[in-house]
């Protein structure tokens, strides 16, 4: 047992969370923007096709991009409106992306849809159907097609499916609202879950610092003797997949290795609330909830967002931004992208939008290693980050893969806590694309 | 609105508070201050002009290498104060102030700078310049300790003047500026009585000592002497007690990892009770606990992984009390810590550290020691 006497893992930190700034905060629908940019490829896989052409209508919910290969995920159009270009432009991670344009008509009419079938008929392959359909992805930042992660090797079956509610990134308070204001949706959608891969056991796995999420689906759940909700210590990265399981299974995923192969399945929050939308209203996965935070936003808020809406639309839906803030940031503030401006568009992984003023952002130039140790200590892989940035430094890409550059899922805890400023996440990338372009080889 | 800059780094975009090179610096600058002042009170104002000395030319010398060298400035990082004021630490009182500032330009000068700067120099500087002291012509000057208080006879600002008249009995010859001379009999350390024996036979003659507290009625320092810093030795090293209270502050601050310490000390323990040899006389004796608690913990000149961390620490303890007990010299500190920075390069390379979920992993790692060479091609000319 850990010191604050919850499930937990070895290693990590403790950021300053900030969460106080959003968590009292109801979630919102934010504004239809006028125009939105929807880039094709949202996921991890094969690449999307477009199935519209410019000037076509598309109506709310409309498949737009789809591929037959079996890890993708289509996308569908968030509005009703007119395509006006299916072309290049720059994505939240700065490179370029294949995005359909397409122009909002002024009256949004709302989503119309019905389930295929009722819910206590639906099958194991009509959920993984159902999943595939409406585009569903995780939705806590990784963006894996989800009925890849429902269809696990037969020979390995899963017998626990986690729902990460751990929400271990500063800032970001998404699925903390989510749990308060929709908790029967996330236990039905777990249960759906459960019974796609059919697992006996369900885990709702929440941080101590949500005691009122934990709470309130405890209650919702009183009836369920196969789900419980485990609380687990306030650490980063306490959400982390294979941390999670460890937490509350004590079971580890050996390196390079899926969950599966140790009978567990992890997803988030909102991709499980998405999936209960998909089963009980054919609802695909065209709008998430996201946090718009930090210090340097007026008015956070928890907003209930369209797929493609630019990040300057949820700025001012926020209130707008503090003058002179120093970052814009994609995601959490410990994985996410920072942004050069506001221009880029919202996917179904994108969990925040954190915006810090200067005093907040400590960028200094990068010193050479010190070998105080502590990136060691802190890497909840056990990896050795300071030899990998070493490695990369001498182009040694062998010694990068010894020391661990394959297995780091870069979280950044080595980067927080050094002192001599290294971005060890940079060197991390750096050596994953050369070692994978070794192997091709 | 849509064309405003931000600044686009790489994750992570958050750093913990107050975790920087020279915060941490500044935390064993902070530690060692308590040791520092009670070094002045014991060995007189002398003290404090080694400290001195030492300090500036270690300041000076960074600037001047750092300058030829073509590298930054980093004055500002501490480092340079911090290696003089630890090397004045390892020196007695004695040590005339040129042999002060030749140790100091070793250390910084050749020990960090040359091998690279900061976080990159295989030895800790410190001791590689007491070490090169030591074994250079130079260390007749640095092997004469006086007794605590010495300075109540001739007072407390009265500078030292030495000069070697006679290397075999050990007379040292005190000046004052005004001209006087004051002649003493430099003290044994309680480590070179127990060497020689004396301290088995409670032989130890010769005038009564200034500040007689420091010895008992046998004549050998009591524990509690040894243990609050009544004894002759090294600047630094004499008080265990302020060494103790600096090393909590540090642990509070998690500058250095309690592995070290608690392996070094471990390890020494271990080899005097074994053998029986005055266990606590040598724990309290000498620069155990110096070495220990801010020699070995040197970030840049110990492993980084906790498995290797443990072995260097249990290491270095077992030499020390390996050298105290079987080679001729009295002390052996500071060069079982160096034999462990070198060893340090191996433990790095080949102590494995299993990755998370990883179930069998061999103790150490199979790795090429010295990676291949590329291939450097050859332009002929035409």
């Amino acid at each position: 047992m850990s010191k604050q006497g919850f499930k937990t893992f070895k290693g990590g930190i403790h950021p300053p969370y900030n969460k106080e700034l959003a968590s009292g905060k109801a979630i919102t629908r934010a504004p239809v923007p006028a125009e939105l940019v929807i880039p094709l490829n949202q996921h991890i896989g094969a690449p999307n096709e477009p199935l519209v052409s410019p000037g076509d209508r598309v109506t709310v919910g409309q498949k737009i991009g789809g591929t037959d290969a079996f890890v993708s995920a289509p996308v569908h159009s968030s509005v009703a409106g007119t395509v006006k270009a299916i072309e290049d432009r720059p994505s939240f991670t700065g490179q370029i992306a294949k995005s359909v344009v397409i122009t909002a008509d002024a009256e949004q009419p709302a989503f119309e849809g019905k389930p295929s079938k009722p819910l206590g008929e639906l099958t194991a392959d009509d959920i993984r159907e159902i999943a595939k359909e409406a585009g569903l992805v995780g939705m806590g930042g990784a963006a894996f097609p989800t009925h890849v992660k429902l269809s696990p090797p037969k020979d390995k079956p899963v017998d626990t499916v986690i729902i990460n509610a751990a929400e271990c990134e500063p800032f970001l308070t998404c699925d903390h609202r989510t749990m308060l204001e929709r908790p029967s949706d996330l236990v039905e959608g777990l249960k759906l879950l459960m019974k796609a891969v059919g697992a006996k056991k369900g885990i709702i796995g929440i941080e101590a610092n949500k005691m009122d999420a934990v709470d309130t689906v405890r209650s919702h759940v009183s009836a369920e003797p196969t789900i419980e909700v485990d609380v687990c210590d306030v650490k980063y990265p306490e959400g982390s997949e294979k941390q999670l399981i460890w937490a509350l299974t004590g079971r580890k995923v050996p390196p390079g290795k899926l969950p599966s192969e140790v009978g567990c399945l992890v997803q988030n929050v909102g991709t499980a609330v998405a999936l209960f939308e998909a089963a009980t209203m054919g609802k695909p996965l065209y709008e998430r909830v996201l946090t718009v935070s930090g210090q340097g936003i007026k008015e956070p808020a928890n907003l209930r967002v369209l797929v493609g809406t630019p990040a300057s639309v949820l700025v001012e839906a926020a209130g707008g931004m503090v003058s002179g803030a120093a970052k814009l940031i994609m995601g959490g503030p410990m994985t996410g992208w920072a942004q050069e401006d506001d221009t880029a568009s919202v996917v179904k992984g994108t969990s925040g939008i954190v915006a810090l003023p200067p005093e907040l952002v400590d960028v200094r130039d990068e010193h050479a290693c010190v070998r105080c140790g502590k990136c060691v200590d802190v890497c909840p892989m056990t990896l050795m980050p300071n030899f990998i940035v070493d490695s990369v430094q001498k182009e040694e890409w062998e010694k990068a893969e010894l020391w661990g550059a394959v297995d780091c899922f870069e979280c950044g805890c080595c980067s927080f806590t050094c002192p001599a400023y290294i971005p060890h996440v940079d060197y991390v990338r750096k050596a994953k694309a050369e070692i994978a372009a070794l192997k091709k080889r | 609105m849509a064309n405003s800059k931000f600044m686009a780094t790489v994750s992570p975009h958050l750093h913990e508070k107050g975790q920087t090179i020279d915060r941490a610096m500044r935390d064993v600058l902070i530690a060692l201050t308590p040791a520092a002042l009670w070094a002045i009170i014991v060995f007189g104002f002398n003290a404090f002009l080694v400290m001195l000395v030492s300090i500036v030319t270690a300041m000076l010398t960074e600037v001047v290498m750092r300058w030829i060298l073509g590298r930054k400035a980093t004055l500002k990082d501490l480092s340079a104060v911090l290696t003089g004021l630890f090397l004045a630490f390892l020196l007695p009182v004695t040590t005339p102030l040129w042999v002060v500032a030749i140790g100091s330009f070793l250390a910084v000068g050749v020990a960090k700078e040359l091998f690279g700067g900061l976080g990159k120099n295989i030895f800790n500087p410190a001791l590689f310049g007491r070490v090169a002291l030591m074994i250079s012509p130079l260390w007749i000057y640095t092997a004469k300790f006086v007794e605590p208080f010495w300075w109540r006879g001739i007072g407390f600002f009265s500078p030292i003047h030495t000069s070697i008249n006679n290397a075999v009995s050990g007379r040292v010859i005190y000046k004052t500026f005004t001209g006087g001379v004051v002649n003493a009999t430099t003290s044994a350390t309680p480590l070179s009585l127990l060497k020689s024996g004396k301290m088995l036979t409670n032989t130890v003659t010769g005038p009564t000592p200034v500040g007689a507290t420091w010895l008992t009625s046998n004549g050998r320092p009591s524990g509690w002497s040894l243990f609050l810093g009544l004894k002759s030795g090294s600047l630094g090293e004499v008080s265990v007690l302020l060494l103790l209270v600096g090393a909590c502050y540090l642990l509070y601050r998690r500058t250095i990892d309690w592995r070290i310490p608690v392996g070094v000390l471990g390890g020494a323990l271990f080899i005097f009770l074994i053998t029986w040899n005055h266990p606590l006389y040598q724990m309290l004796s000498g620069g155990i606990w110096l070495g220990a608690l801010y020699m070995a913990t040197d970030w840049v000149s110990s492993p980084v992984s906790r498995r290797a961390k443990w072995i260097y620490a249990v290491g270095i303890g077992v030499f020390i009390g390996l050298v105290r007990l079987y080679s001729p010299w009295p002390e052996g500190v500071a060069i079982s810590i160096l034999i462990w920075n070198v060893l340090t390069l191996l433990l790095d390379r080949y102590v494995a550290v299993p990755k998370f979920g990883e179930v069998k992993k061999p103790l150490f790692n199979r790795l090429p020691a010295f990676p291949k060479p590329k291939p450097i091609r050859v332009e002929e000319k035409a």
